[in-house]
């Protein structure tokens, strides 16, 4: 998508031209494309001047009340919870697998996906399931990631979306908050051949969002492995990983 | 970072205060901007519930969209106010009356432009834009017309409509970046 269309999409979500099935791709893009959300976000600051002509209104007073009452019995959802009920509006849901959804197995067959081997498989099926916003007609931005990685847990719930570009950079979108305490850092690795052994991308201070422009590396390739590992700040003195592996998990390719 | 963006943040701790304080500042302003779409205040405010709800709900997001907590709320409640009046069972309007509304309507997104203080960058960039592109899109945000709405009023297709608002869109872009 050039970013005249991006522009133009955004400007028919700010607007509410759009049905609920595009509304709904357009939130899910939202959340994981930086690029879209910024559109969205800075028009809509910008058409906000607008509204500044309409009439008061004077509230009930019973409105705050009756928000207080809705709200009581109204539990507040996790950034991962939403993360994954954006993408399922949107067609593409993002569900572990090993449990009940993506491979529609009983529990008695997933020990067979544990361990090294059913982290690959599993991450590769969430990825295939991921892709959906990669290659989604509305939402392939001006330059599209190499690979794409669905990062796992030792329980194999996703806990980061890593894009990976040609370029060297990598985007890292963390689907859960990492606990990262004091004088710690998350540093993201790779390992393009096992030779080298696992090179670090970059660190991150918290559970945000983080574009990084990693070392000098070949380009990308499918089934090259991603890890996100706790180390002393500023980042691991060995150059390799030292503390626990958060979560790790191969590359796919998205199709094009 | 305003208040808004800090207090969301509390909310998104599960802070209960943080969203009064919210609902203080902000729940005026939102209940205005869903009148001018529903046209009716008690339906106003039953939108603005409906978006507090959804705010706290998923005050998580927000946090995630770093820093623009006022627009997000907007947003929020110019949707519900949308489906609102798409969804057309609860308003029951008459054929007259529907008509009659629309220009009204029309009129309110015509004084909302022509209210817009000459120092400010968007009215400027408004007047940059073809008159047909500028209205279509101010009748969309303002007072929620869908593009078959626009293309009625200004007797105009509905491709046309889409178009006017779409290259509207770039060229405002374009001139506020």
């Amino acid at each position: 998508m050039t970013s005249q269309e991006l522009i133009m999409r955004a400007g028919d979500y700010v607007l509410g031209l759009m049905d609920e099935a595009d509304r709904a791709r357009a939130e899910r893009d939202m959340t994981i494309d930086p690029e879209f959300r910024e559109a969205v976000w800075s028009l809509a600051q910008r058409l906000e001047v607008l509204d500044r002509s309409a009439p008061f209104e004077p509230v009930s007073d019973t409105l705050w009340s009756r928000i207080e009452a809705a709200t009581a019995g109204t539990s507040q959802q996790t950034r991962l919870e939403l993360v994954q009920s954006d993408m399922a509006a949107s067609g593409t849901p993002l569900t572990a697998p090993d449990r009940h959804g993506v491979l529609g197995l009983r529990r008695p067959m997933s020990g067979f996906f544990r361990g090294a081997r059913g982290t690959a498989l599993a991450a590769t099926m969430l990825a295939a399931c991921a892709l959906g916003y990669v290659v989604g007609q509305a939402s392939v931005t001006a330059r599209d990631p190499e690979v794409v990685v669905v990062l796992l847990n030792e329980e194999d719930v996703p806990g980061a979306l890593v894009e990976a570009y040609g370029d060297d950079r990598v985007r890292i979108l963390p689907l859960t908050d990492f606990d990262v305490p004091a004088g710690k850092v998350l540093e993201v690795w790779t390992l393009y051949d096992a030779a080298v052994g696992p090179v670090s991308l970059g660190t991150m201070s918290s559970s945000r969002e983080a574009v990084l422009s990693g070392p000098d590396l070949p380009t990308p390739r499918p089934d090259q492995l991603y890890e996100i590992t706790l180390e002393d700040a500023p980042r691991s003195p060995a150059g390799r990983p030292l503390g626990p592996i958060l979560v790790k998990g191969l590359a796919v390719s998205p199709p094009r | 970072m305003d208040d808004c963006d800090s207090l969301m943040r509390r909310v998104a701790n599960g802070d209960r205060s943080a969203l009064a304080a919210i609902f203080d500042l902000e729940a005026a302003r939102l209940v205005a901007i869903a009148k001018r779409i529903v046209r009716r205040r008690e339906l106003a405010e039953d939108v603005v519930q409906e978006a507090f709800v959804t705010i706290w709900r998923k005050a998580a997001l927000f946090d995630h969209e770093r820093g623009a907590a006022r627009a997000w709320m907007t947003t929020i409640v110019r949707h519900r106010a949308l489906n609102l009046i798409r969804d057309g069972s609860r308003l029951d309007f008459h054929d007259a009356d529907q008509l009659a509304t629309l220009g009204d309507r029309a009129a309110d997104a015509d004084a909302a432009y022509a209210d817009l203080p000459e120092t400010e960058d968007l009215k400027r960039c408004l007047d940059q834009l073809e008159p047909e592109r500028r209205r279509s899109i101010v009748m969309a945000y303002v007072v929620g017309f869908s593009h078959g709405e626009i293309a009625a009023h200004l007797g105009a297709p509905v491709g046309t409509v889409k178009a006017w608002i779409r290259r509207g869109v770039a060229s405002l872009k374009e001139c506020l970046s």
